[in-house]
């Protein structure tokens, strides 16, 4: 039974996330008093790169050519093990914070390994700035969840989300601490504005996306929509884990899959509001923006030490 | 020469005795153009040091350099260096040297003065007239595939209907590396860059993302206006086709190319009409400056704040229809006034434009101003050293966000600029992108006090003159100050009622020269809004020639294809060629 659930959250994911991607380009041509295209346009986008032809660079390898569905199948393997519309992991293999780190750091990898492997000179400059978003953030992330294994005494976020959800996740204000700095680690790990450093169009020309055309390209565009929607359904699985079922009856099921599409309807929203209304940050000083969220994550762990 | 009243001095008087005193004997010939402009022939020996002493001893700022073959007329080539002085004895002193026709060689002025290289270079590729020293010799307005020894301005070049076979089919420009790192990455950004929308190839020389060094390549858009204006456009044509040299301040050309021909003539313009054409070149200034504005949010990656300047700028849009009958404010410039009146209803709108628009704009540039990262994205980013700028004349927002206040409007005023009370030039000392937005902000909101001051002050009248009488061979300066900077306008009518020469230097071509110190010492990322905090303008500068030097492969168009294809928008008549 399980299974079939983590099946159809990860369809569900892949099948949604051009849908929000197309809502978030809504909202930005409303703030921006344009009209915006059609809350569909991303399928059409993508339906049109399928069938176009695929170009390579010359002298480009086998790297470039595999980064595309690891990239995708990466995050779509996280979405499946993830307690989205359950509190606890569909595939428990699959929901533990090593896996799913590991899972995440294996397409930012091969991302930066293939821009490398092509020519372009801003693809290159692309793959460094992703590498540097990575080694900036993921320690972060990393600390959040350590500190909330051993709030919760375990490394599965099912039970993470289990214990969050009945309140029982010690102490209490180091779990908000953590929840605080999980969702500026999840949103800088986005990649929305001003975070975008990787694929800055005015900067960088897209930087590695550059490189790539046809169905590709589409899985490529189609693995970042899910990346983000993965990354913000990451933190509301851990930390906003409320209404999730805790049963596998039909009913609390449904009502699990409506909160869920509340919470993270509600998160990107949040998200999209503020990539709107912001620069982009300059390259050179995003590690102030890291260190700041470091900070509060190292402070979840001291209030996580002294036990308050 | 024009008799002298001895009682007060003319313009640039002061300028000439000094010029006298110090170099006795180098004052050749000194002729008055037009009240505040002189022409004071030098021999061509003496011709660094004079325009050095004139620009770094008198005040002086170099707009550009004409080079013109007169051989037609006095048998000779000749060179005039254009200076405009500043500090005191506010005029204009143009430097004048003549080019034996056989040696085509003259002592290179760019060592000393660093302003004259575009000019030293160009001179050369549309001549054949060499400087001797100057340190870059390399091709700036020729494309690389045009053959060696044909100069496209010289009278008795090809016809210009023709072209001369490709000699190449490489591109062959070396780009300078002037930096001192040893290891550099080279990222090309060009011909065609996603932030740019007409073609210019950076070639930026980068350690990490850090920029060492720039250099660029221009001119890949050649139209050949100057040449078609000398043999196919009467002069009195040609005010429209200099309307055309640039897609925003075109009126800005068209203006300037008018009064050089006024001034050089004698012609009279009504008052009105200068009034009008005060208002129309600060309705440009609107629209242009928004447009800047905007694109500053866009290349910092806020988009939000580029569409609403946007959608403000239709406002300014909406407002040249008003005054112009098309949105964009062309045609209006006829050699002695204008072509359209502003009438009493027009007046009562614009002023509710202006209204409207100076709420909306305060409104926005604060919500720029405290948007997250501005700060940080524009404050000492792309910093123009005030020497730099010294020795290199750049003009408008540019040199203005670097502390000097240099604009011709309030240091030469003209037309309507000449009543205007109250306003005087803006600069910030910041050195850096965000002083050059914020003089366009303070600008934008002067330009409102000016067309509100205009409108009230014009004083009825007729707006065209057609009394004067045509005498070939006179030539003078035409000046405005476009968005970007002085646009300046040399013009020389012939005998058949056409140009004999025709300069128009645009704004941005005397601050691309600065453009890579402005590079150096930043990084990769902060490229496009350096570029942009220039606000350049590509076509502007690339006026001259007549090859395409990106298409190897021509293909040629008609007439009705072209507009079938405008009205259409679909069935490219390019398609499958290669484009």
């Amino acid at each position: 039974m399980t299974i079939i659930i983590a099946i159809f959250q990860a369809v569900l994911l892949v099948v949604c996330a051009p849908l929000i991607s197309g809502i978030t380009r809504k909202i930005r041509a409303k703030m921006h008093s344009r009209t915006g295209t059609s809350i569909f346009q991303d399928y059409y986008d993508l339906a049109k790169l399928w069938r176009r032809a695929e170009v390579h660079e010359g002298g480009s390898g086998l790297v470039s050519r595999l980064m595309p569905p690891i990239f995708l199948g990466c995050f779509i393997l996280v979405a499946a093990g993830l307690p989205l519309i359950m509190q606890v992991c569909p595939v428990p293999l699959l929901g533990d914070i090593i896996t799913i780190l590991y899972l995440m750091a294996l397409p930012r990898f091969m991302f930066a390994l293939a821009s490398i492997d092509s020519a372009g000179s801003y693809t290159a400059i692309g793959g460094i700035r992703e590498l540097l978003v990575g080694v900036l953030v993921e320690p972060s992330l990393m600390l959040v969840l350590f500190v909330m294994a051993l709030a919760c005494g375990s490394t599965n976020v099912g039970i993470m989300a289990a214990s969050v959800a009945t309140l029982t996740a010690n102490p209490f204000v180091a779990v908000v601490v953590a929840g605080v700095a999980c969702a500026m680690a999840c949103y800088i790990e986005m990649g929305k504005l001003p975070f975008d450093l990787a694929e800055a169009e005015q900067e960088i020309q897209e930087g590695p996306l550059a490189a790539y055309s046809g169905p590709s390209l589409a899985m490529l565009k189609l693995g970042v929509s899910v990346k983000q929607l993965v990354v913000a359904s990451l933190f509301v699985a851990i930390f906003l884990p409320f209404g999730a079922a805790a049963t596998l009856a039909p009913l609390d099921l449904l009502l699990g899959f409506v909160a869920y599409v509340i919470k993270v309807g509600i998160v990107l929203l949040i998200a999209a509001v503020i990539e709107n209304s912001v620069m982009r940050v300059r390259y050179k000083l995003l590690g102030r923006y890291t260190w700041f969220v470091v900070g509060i994550a190292s402070l979840s762990l001291v209030f996580l030490v002294i036990g308050i | 020469m024009t008799p002298k009243n001895p009682k007060t001095q003319r313009p640039g008087e002061t300028h000439v005795q000094a010029v006298r005193d110090t170099f006795p004997g180098a004052v050749l010939d000194a002729t008055w153009q037009a009240a505040d402009q002189v022409t004071i022939t030098v021999p061509t020996d003496m011709l660094p040091d004079v325009v050095e002493f004139l620009y770094y001893g008198r005040g002086g700022w170099l707009p550009n350099m004409v080079a013109n073959d007169e051989r037609a007329i006095k048998g000779c080539y000749a060179l005039y260096y254009l200076l405009s002085m500043e500090e005191s004895d506010p005029s204009f002193v143009t430097v004048r040297a003549e080019i034996d026709p056989h040696s085509m060689e003259y002592p290179s002025v760019t060592p000393r003065v660093p302003a004259c290289v575009w000019s030293e270079r160009e001179a050369y590729d549309m001549f054949g007239l060499r400087a001797v020293g100057l340190p870059d010799e390399r091709r700036l307005v020729l494309p690389d595939d045009w053959p060696q020894n044909l100069y496209p301005l010289r009278k008795d070049a090809m016809d210009y209907r023709k072209r001369p076979a490709p000699v190449t089919d490489v591109e062959n420009y070396s780009f300078l590396y002037e930096g001192n790192a040893e290891e550099t990455t080279q990222v090309p950004m060009g011909p065609l860059h996603i932030t740019s929308d007409e073609p210019g190839h950076f070639r930026l020389f980068v350690e990490g993302e850090e920029i060492i060094d720039a250099d660029y390549r221009l001119f890949y858009v050649h139209r050949g206006m100057e040449k078609v204006a000398e043999s196919r456009l009467n002069y009195d044509a040609v005010t429209f086709l200099a309307d055309r040299i640039c897609g925003i301040c075109g009126n800005a050309h068209s203006v300037a190319y008018a009064e050089a021909v006024e001034n050089a003539q004698g012609i009279e313009v009504p008052i009105r009409a200068q009034y009008v054409r005060s208002i129309l070149l600060e309705v440009e200034r609107l629209h242009s400056h928004l447009l800047n504005l905007g694109l500053v949010c866009h290349y910092c990656g806020f988009d939000t704040g580029f569409q609403h300047f946007f959608r403000v700028r239709e406002k300014a849009m909406d407002l040249a229809v008003l005054l112009t009958g098309a949105r964009k404010t062309y045609g209006l410039n006829l050699i002695g006034g204008v072509r359209r009146d502003i009438l009493d209803e027009q007046k009562l709108a614009t002023v509710k434009f202006v209204r409207e628009m100076r709420n909306e704009v305060e409104a926005l540039v604060d919500m720029l101003v405290s948007t997250a990262n501005f700060e940080s994205r524009t404050a000492g980013v792309g910093r123009l050293d005030p020497s730099i700028a010294r020795d290199y004349s750049p003009v408008g927002p540019c040199v203005r966000g670097s502390g000097i206040a240099r604009d011709v409007r309030f240091d030469h005023p003209f037309d309507g600029y000449k009543y205007l009370t109250g306003l005087k030039t803006r600069s910030h000392d910041g050195c850096d992108v965000q002083s050059r937005t914020l003089v366009r902000v303070e600008e934008f909101m002067d330009s409102l006090t000016m067309i509100e001051q205009l409108l009230e002050g014009a004083p009825a009248g007729p707006i065209q003159t057609e009394d004067w009488q045509y005498t070939p061979h006179k030539f003078a300066l035409g000046y405005t100050e476009a968005p970007r900077g002085e646009d300046m306008h040399w013009a020389m009518v012939g005998d058949n009622q056409k140009c004999y020469r025709w300069r128009a230097k645009a704004a941005t071509y005397s601050n691309w020269p600065i453009l890579r110190y402005m590079l150096r010492g930043n990084t990769v990322a902060d490229a496009a809004i350096i570029v942009g905090s220039m606000d350049p303008c590509y076509s502007c500068t690339d006026r001259v020639t007549v090859v395409d030097v990106a298409k190897k492969s021509e293909t040629i168009l008609t007439k009705d294809q072209l507009e079938g294809y405008c009205r259409r928008r679909t069935h490219s008549p390019l398609a499958g060629k290669g484009w």
